[in-house]
């Protein structure tokens, strides 16, 4: 007994510091760094970024952003950040050491100059050379080069299908391989504005559902039985309409901030707009809604800016909680960063989010400053495996996820990935291990068919001597019984 | 004729679906334990195939262990019909007393108990491409204890078909009725408690100061 409570005291008290040190360990952020368990619970968790400094317009020498709304990562190395209050475009080294150029007014090729007014997106294209202006309250986008000069501009389309009542504030802009310009539109909920190279419209692009609400639901129903009058007095059921996209590779990433709605929040779009992730049920932000009970309020994660990495990585940017989700390809949660706060690494209001090599950029409108997130030892090797892994080669993921876990014992996409690999290399026992430390059934599934034939092979004789002996003692049972029965009723026959 | 022993008349109810429950209301036999034991396994049964389900078919979730639902399942939703039907058949001329009521619809429980058993056991040797082989199981035995507890009802009131149809679903209804004054009567105690609470914190604080 005494040997047993020696025991239970030495394991809280590790349990207790075991806690400490973890804390103590992320205790760089200014937040407490989480991430999701099996059961989908947040828990403690190491930092796969860390905040390397916050760079502001005077660092830069150009003077103070004023609300720097957008940051694009081009093909050149620089950065070129929308210095909205500013009306102008600051392009900035890869370092962010200095201020390359300063883009304040264009000139066309006519001699006409042109400035801009409150821009709200910027996208340079790698294959024609054009930086892309959303110059969103001069209603336009502005193309132009990078020596500052105008080669053309799109206004609002002149055709029925736009609509004239419209307004047309370009929010967001990016062009594909083939010259195509995609506009992210201010209150436009039909989907993104979509131009041929010409700067011809050719109609909208991923629109947004409307969530299947009870309302929704019941309004349908309702209107199955009302007058056309009355149908066409009530309130419509408009989705919620894209906030921000980019493009990598052939498809369009698209996401909406929203903090009710929860379908169609981050889009994977093909050629044709159809939604990739559509069947998946993915929840991209937090998993639960948290309630702050100093504001009486539910602050759901509303994604205002989404970033396509080199590796496929997805990063997500949250403004209620300013935090950045970055999910892997199959939109597996990989990391949290970020935090509403005042230190470097937290951010007031959270804008735009650009991923750039092992770095992360964040603007931020109300600090006026783009913060620079690095990569930790963590984050590579995570990075590391789960490209590997999402490559499909499982097997060489499998020493990298096992050192993932010995940075963070709970990370789940860790025992997935080791389950995939003992899967593929033939290990069914371990793989059923270790698919049931990631809750992963269908892997656990697989593991288990080679795992059972596995079995039968090794012990097909002991199995087939085992059935033959309970056949004969099931027949010989039954026997015995039929011949019970028999004589019962011979011997009842005989006193009758 | 029929001179069975307590298990041997189970055995004989569940596998004559029409007569068994006839049979042995004609020979006054059913055993009270051997019912109170059927649904002390139903109850078991219960968390063997939400723990214990193979992990290739179902993920359980196993953070925590809440036994409350279990007997919630069990034993409260068993009561509730026991207690349903013979409120209920007691005012349609049904001749069943209590004690047969609960005897005969724990009798035909029995598939519906062995069915989960077996499921739970199986699915550990299948994988989930064969699942197909467990819901024919699970279908099979809750079926099985469908017909059976129609039977009883009709053998224990010794009601037409009709009006065992009709009597049932004013069970149903009857148990929705007294689960729902059961959680009102919950609620209630709770609002007491914590009136009284308030009231104890207030004067705990206006004699401390």
């Amino acid at each position: 007994m005494k040997k047993f409570f020696k025991k239970a005291v030495t394991a809280a008290l590790s349990v207790i510091l075991c806690g400490y040190t973890a804390i103590s360990a992320s205790a760089k952020e200014p937040y407490d760094v989480y991430n999701y368990d099996r059961w989908g619970e947040p828990i403690p968790s190491q930092a796969g970024y860390t905040a390397e400094r916050a760079v502001s317009g005077y660092d830069l020498e150009v003077g103070e952003f004023n609300m720097p709304s957008d940051i694009f990562c081009a093909f050149d190395g620089n950065f070129y950040i929308t210095d909205t209050g500013n009306n102008r475009i600051v392009a900035v080294d890869g370092e962010f050491s200095k201020a390359v150029e300063v883009y304040d007014k264009f000139t066309f090729s006519d001699g006409r100059e042109t400035t801009l007014k409150k821009p709200s997106g910027v996208f340079v294209s790698a294959e024609n050379q054009l930086m892309y202006i959303a110059d969103t309250e001069n209603s336009r986008v502005l193309i132009t080069n990078l020596t500052g000069n105008a080669v053309g501009e799109i206004t609002k389309p002149d055709t029925e299908i736009y609509g004239s009542q419209r307004t047309f504030n370009p929010q967001r802009v990016i062009a594909d391989k083939a010259g195509n310009v995609y506009v992210v539109l201010n209150n436009i909920t039909t989907g993104a504005a979509m131009f041929s190279p010409n700067g011809e419209f050719m109609g909208f692009y991923g629109a947004n559902r409307v969530q299947p609400t009870a309302e929704i639901i019941g309004d349908y129903v309702s209107g199955i039985f009302m007058s056309e009058e009355k149908r066409a007095r009530r309130t419509r059921n408009v989705p919620t309409g894209i906030t921000s996209f980019d493009i990598e590779g052939d498809f369009i990433y698209t996401c909406t901030s929203s903090s009710t709605q929860t379908t169609d929040t981050v889009k994977k779009l093909n050629a044709a707009g159809k939604n990739i992730f559509a069947g998946n049920e993915n929840i991209f932000g937090d998993y639960s809604p948290m309630y702050d009970t100093s504001q009486n309020r539910v602050l759901a994660s509303a994604i205002v800016d989404i970033d396509i990495a080199e590796d496929g990585n997805i990063n997500c940017l949250d403004l209620t909680m300013g935090r950045i989700f970055q999910y892997d390809e199959d939109c597996n949660l990989l990391f949290i960063v970020g935090t509403n706060a005042s230190q470097v690494g937290g951010f007031r209001q959270a804008a735009a989010l650009e991923s750039c090599g092992d770095r992360l950029y964040v603007t931020d409108t109300m600090k006026n400053t783009v913060t620079i997130f690095k990569e930790t030892d963590f984050g590579e090797v995570v990075h590391k495996a789960s490209t590997l892994h999402n490559g499909g080669y499982y097997e060489e993921a499998l020493n990298p996820w096992l050192e993932v876990l010995k940075y963070d014992g709970t990370y789940r996409r860790a025992y997935l990935g080791i389950a995939a690999a003992k899967l593929r290399s033939g290990e069914y026992e371990e793989a059923m291990k270790y698919a049931k430390l990631a809750d992963a059934g269908k892997i656990y599934d697989k593991a288990f068919e080679g795992y059972r034939l596995e079995f039968i092979r090794n012990n097909f004789e002991p199995i087939l001597l085992a059935l033959i002996f309970a056949a004969i003692a099931i027949a010989g049972t039954l026997k015995i019984r039929k011949d019970k029965k028999a004589a019962l009723s011979a011997e009842k026959n005989k006193e009758e | 004729m029929y001179e069975l022993t307590p298990v041997q008349w189970v055995i004989h109810a569940i596998t004559h679906p029409v007569e068994g429950f006839e049979d042995m209301r004609w020979k006054k036999s059913g055993s009270l334990k051997i019912a109170f034991f059927i649904v002390f396994m139903l109850f078991l049964a219960g968390i063997a195939a939400e723990r214990l389900y193979g992990f290739n078919h179902y993920v359980p979730y196993d953070k925590i262990f809440n036994i409350v639902p279990y007997i919630v399942k069990s034993f409260v939703i068993f009561g509730a019909w026991t207690v349903g039907n013979w409120a209920v058949c007691t005012l349609l001329d049904g001749e069943g007393t209590m004690k047969n009521i609960c005897i005969y619809s724990a009798y035909s429980l029995v598939p519906y108990v062995a069915q989960l058993f077996i499921t739970t056991f199986l699915s550990h040797f299948l994988i989930r491409d064969e699942s197909v082989f467990l819901n024919i199981i699970a279908i099979i035995g809750t079926g099985w204890t469908a017909v059976l507890l129609f039977s009883a009802i009709r053998s224990v009131h010794q009601y037409s078909a009709v009006k065992t149809v009709f009597a049932i679903i004013l069970t149903i209804a009857a148990m929705l009725i007294m689960l729902f004054l059961l959680i009102l009567l919950l609620f209630l105690i709770q609002q007491v408690a914590i009136f009284f609470m308030t009231l104890f914190t207030e004067i705990s604080y206006r004699v401390k100061s």
